[in-house]
């Protein structure tokens, strides 16, 4: 039984779908066989458009990648990143709210949206008889983008953060711990804004920020299914060649200084167990130690023969729950995650030293060969899995596209298989220590009532 | 910024042009067989992909826990993945994760689904393994003692999310004490009370072929799995006996309000009653009237009203839960405490709207093709595949379920729609628990009584 991915990063238009990125941050490749399939282009609006063919089932998905999420946004307007994608399918010049997911639908399709830090990616899954009509609605809603009911939907997203967040002690954990590792950088607030922040936003903030970032210089399209590339390469162009483009979108600037000392928060909050969060500062994946961060990731909490697994949940049975997690795609450099949900009568502090004595035991001895090769074999694995999937093969496409050339998912898988035993240690030894450590704690305050059948409430007539 | 507008006259056209109901969507080869061992095996060979999906069925879900014992099918399958009589727990994971394979074991309401995943060239030490679990579990009572920590861990971790506490207290209340009367992790108290006899003796009872449904999905030859299987699950053969189905559970009339006090901002909403088993010919008319209501996601009413027009929640949804009994049929939703009783009046309207006014042809036609041209997504990958098969045979859908499927909801007329919406909807008999700041939200029903009095 893997764990699955607990930090939730990505918040989804509705909630489904919210722990597949952790899955695709670890799949890759070894052969070129992907990438070498895949039909790139530019069109001279610099809309660039990525098709794949995959006939592995009669259907299709279509994405359309904006570099845009909450890493662009700033101080007092946190959150307008994921407000506008909930208003994209609030109506454009053409449509009334909401007709985008009705005609998907009708047309035997699954349409949703997701923001991230780094961008925001809009998505259909249809019959792949279909395809035209995700293509010219996307289209659409590029260029004519006029959201009706501002307000009901500035509501919608507040009850979505009071669901994920203010209701939900572990994330309000991952949140206040975020804030404190990342003090300079956007990084630092959460992807779906403060709360604040959000009854503060207005519908021309809203505006201006599409009129910014959503362009077709700002934008990649991935298709991948069971058509033809070349008439859906026609159509894509058909559909999108003529939106224009305004002015640049500004860079985002702001840089991290170096954290020189660990950060300690606690968070007191009514909850059922206790929990820590331990962030760590680490480079993304313009540095090849990333590839052995990514084996580090594995080896610590992915699978149940995993280290912490075994010596926290298995053996000392101090945890409910452990695990890693580490985005080597994020955009600027970002945190290697560890948390834990701790078991009722267990000292937060002694789940701590082991994982401080795991650490030292993995950056002072070399992992053997055969360790090693588990975490690699995991990595192939679940990279093949993946690929059963043409949602997450759109998915990675996409993301290496993000970063500037979705041809570098080929180097994944060789860069995997070039990690030592040595290297594990050395990286270890260089980012997982105290001083660029931030822990948070959740303390639980109160006993939360435990109702049981037989009516515990008052029955009202 | 000036952005051209593109002209969206001809899609318009050719949506009204795609009315038509498509009558063969996508092709699924299976093959079934009947093993030596009395399983039922199914089979759709995958090759696009070197890996392989195997999934098998026993009748050992939750809803076989003794009384007073709910959890035993949960912590019986989740011990029966901790080693078998020859390896050890770690010796197996570290097995298993070295060639990148997962091997599971789990138990939903109604049946306990042993899984595994593997790349083609480990197939064979991954089934190995699998059957191995499954026929010379360990079943130590170290192992499940630990496990049943677990569980307790788990329950607790769980009962900190206020949704799923009014959801485990809705189906505790709704199903009182029989088979469905509980989620199948059970609660603190009965976990507590389960002991590793209980769980060898639970395995023994219930872990037989004679009632096992095996589903195999991807890069395998369909006549050489079958062999491998025949001998595979020899001493797992025998009959489960057969469960007789509970008393269908009656809600009187009247709202049923229980409201458990918590200081959190939303108040979290279960509204419900009892609902059909999946055999119910009314399945296909009630997928289409539920669509239309609360399932059809920003296509549904339910969305429509409390989500898209007054804001008042990210998230609201109805949905029958059928299964080999009878199931339920809720509404859930959350929303902040003070816009509880907002948002319960505009469900209950709805659902009576469902009653008394027939839905409109363009509805009726969006659910349809909807959930006509859908299908191919809900079998576009190995482990849907694989949970599509169970369902077939565990309900005999038929091999050819895939293309009965759009004559089943084409079928369906308006009438249809509005009859099951009064045979199934009850509006006015109904259990409502709310997990809410009591205080803020204030929760009051009698003003959601229709205007004509009811009840």
């Amino acid at each position: 039984m893997k764990t699955s991915s607990i930090r939730v990063r990505v918040i989804n238009r509705v909630s489904v779908l919210v722990a597949c990125c952790a899955v695709l941050a670890i799949a890759g490749r070894a052969s070129c066989a992907l990438t070498d399939a895949v039909r790139a282009t530019t069109l001279p609006n610099g809309l660039r458009v990525l098709v794949l063919e995959n006939h592995k089932a009669p259907v299709a998905t279509f994405m359309v990648f904006y570099k845009v999420g909450s890493r662009n946004e700033k101080f007092g307007a946190t959150g307008i990143s994921h407000l506008v994608e909930h208003l994209m399918f609030r109506g454009t010049k053409t449509l009334g709210p909401e007709e985008f997911s009705n005609i998907i639908q009708e047309n035997g399709g699954t349409d949703n949206a997701f923001t991230t830090e780094n961008y925001t990616a809009y998505f259909e899954v249809i019959n792949k008889d279909h395809l035209e009509v995700p293509i010219r609605l996307e289209a659409d809603r590029m260029a004519n983008f006029a959201p009706q009911g501002f307000d009901s939907e500035k509501a919608v997203v507040m009850e979505e953060r009071r669901l994920r967040t203010e209701d939900n002690p572990q994330d309000s954990l991952y949140e206040i711990a975020q804030s404190q590792a990342f003090i300079q950088h956007p990084y630092h607030w959460p992807v779906i804004g403060w709360m604040n922040d959000l009854e503060h936003l207005t519908l021309e903030d809203a505006l201006k920020y599409h009129e910014v970032y959503y362009s077709p210089q700002n934008a990649i399209i991935v298709a991948v299914g069971d058509f033809d590339a070349d008439k859906v390469m026609r159509q894509i162009s058909e559909n999108f060649s003529q939106i224009k483009n305004g002015a640049k979108p500004p860079p985002v600037t702001e840089v991290e200084p170096p954290q020189k000392g660990e950060r300690r928060v606690e968070l007191r909050r009514p909850a059922e167990l206790a929990a820590i969060a331990e962030a760590f500062h680490v480079p993304n994946y313009r540095d090849p130690d990333s590839f052995a961060l990514e084996i580090v990731a594995e080896l610590l909490a992915d699978g149940k023969s995993s280290r912490l697994y075994r010596k926290l949940v298995v053996e000392k049975r101090m945890v409910v729950s452990v695990d890693t997690e580490y985005d080597r795609l994020s955009v600027d450099p970002n945190l290697f995650w560890i948390t834990a949900q701790i078991r009722p009568n267990v000292k937060v502090d002694d789940v701590i030293g082991v994982i401080d004595d795991e650490i030292a035991t993995l950056r002072d001895k070399a992992p053997s060969d055969d360790e090693l090769q588990k975490a690699k074999n995991l990595v192939q694995a679940s990279f093949v899995y993946g690929q059963d999937s043409i949602f997450r093969e759109a998915m990675l496409l996409g993301q290496y596209e993000m970063l500037g050339d979705y041809r570098m998912l080929d180097q994944y898988l060789v860069g995997i298989d070039r990690v030592t035993p040595q290297d594990v240690s050395r990286v270890v030894g260089k980012y997982l220590n105290r001083p660029q450590r931030t822990l948070a704690i959740l303390i639980p305050t109160g006993v939360l009532p435990h109702p049981a059948a037989g009516p515990a409430g008052s029955t009202v007539r | 910024m000036a952005k051209t507008k593109p002209n969206l006259a001809p899609l318009l056209i050719a949506l009204a042009l795609l009315f038509l109901i498509p009558t063969r969507l996508c092709a699924l080869e299976i093959k079934r067989y009947v093993l030596n061992n009395g399983a039922v095996l199914l089979v759709s060979e995958q090759h696009q992909l070197p890996m392989v999906t195997v999934s098998i069925a026993f009748d050992a879900g939750s809803r076989r826990d003794p009384e007073g014992k709910a959890g035993l099918a949960s912590l019986t399958a989740a011990s029966l993945a901790e080693g078998t009589r020859e390896l050890s727990a770690s010796e197996l994971n570290k097995k298993i994760d070295f060639m990148g394979s997962s091997l599971t074991v789990s138990a939903d309401r109604d049946y306990a689904t042993a899984s595994c995943v593997s790349l083609k060239k480990f197939f064979p030490q991954t089934l190995a393994l699998l059957t191995s679990v499954l026929t010379d579990p360990g079943l130590r009572d170290e192992d499940i003692l630990r496990k049943k920590t677990e569980q307790i861990a788990a329950l607790r971790s769980a009962d900190e999310e206020p949704g799923y506490v009014a959801k485990r207290v809705f189906t505790e209340l709704l199903f009182d004490h029989q088979p469905y009367g509980h989620l199948p992790e059970g609660d603190l108290d009965s976990v507590e009370r389960l002991t590793p006899q209980d769980v060898r003796e639970f395995y023994h009872t219930y872990y037989h072929t004679g009632s096992a449904v095996i589903a195999v999905v991807g890069d395998v030859d369909a006549e050489q799995i079958k062999g491998e299987f025949d001998k595979a699950l020899a001493k797992l053969q025998g009959q489960v006996a057969p469960q007789p189905p509970p008393p269908p559970p009656k809600v009187p009339a009247g709202a049923h309000v229980t409201k458990i006090d918590r200081n959190v901002t939303q108040a979290n909403i279960e509204l419900g009653f009892e609902g059909i088993a999946r055999s119910n010919p009314d399945f296909y008319k009630l997928q289409v009237m539920n669509y239309i209501l609360g399932g059809g996601g920003f296509a549904s009413r339910l969305v429509k009203q409390v989500r898209s027009k007054a804001g008042l929640a990210y998230s609201v949804a109805s949905f029958f839960t059928p299964g080999k009994f009878p199931g339920s049929f809720q509404v859930v939703l959350q929303t902040k405490n003070s816009s509880a009783n907002q948002a319960v009046r505009m469900v209950l309207e709805e659902l009576r709207n469902m009653q008394t006014r027939p839905v409109s042809q363009k509805e009726l036609e969006g659910a349809k093709r909807f959930l006509i041209g859908s299908f191919p997504l809900k079998i576009d990958r190995q482990s849907s595949i694989a949970s599509f098969l169970l369902q077939v045979e565990i309900y005999g859908l038929g091999l050819d379920y895939v293309d009965k499927y759009p004559k089943l909801i084409d079928a369906v007329t308006v009438e249809d729609v509005q009859n099951v919406a009064r045979k199934y909807l009850h509006p006015d008999a109904y259990i409502l628990v709310a997990v809410a700041n009591q205080k803020e939200a204030a929760l009051d029903v009698s003003s959601a009584a229709p205007a004509n009095g009811g009840h």
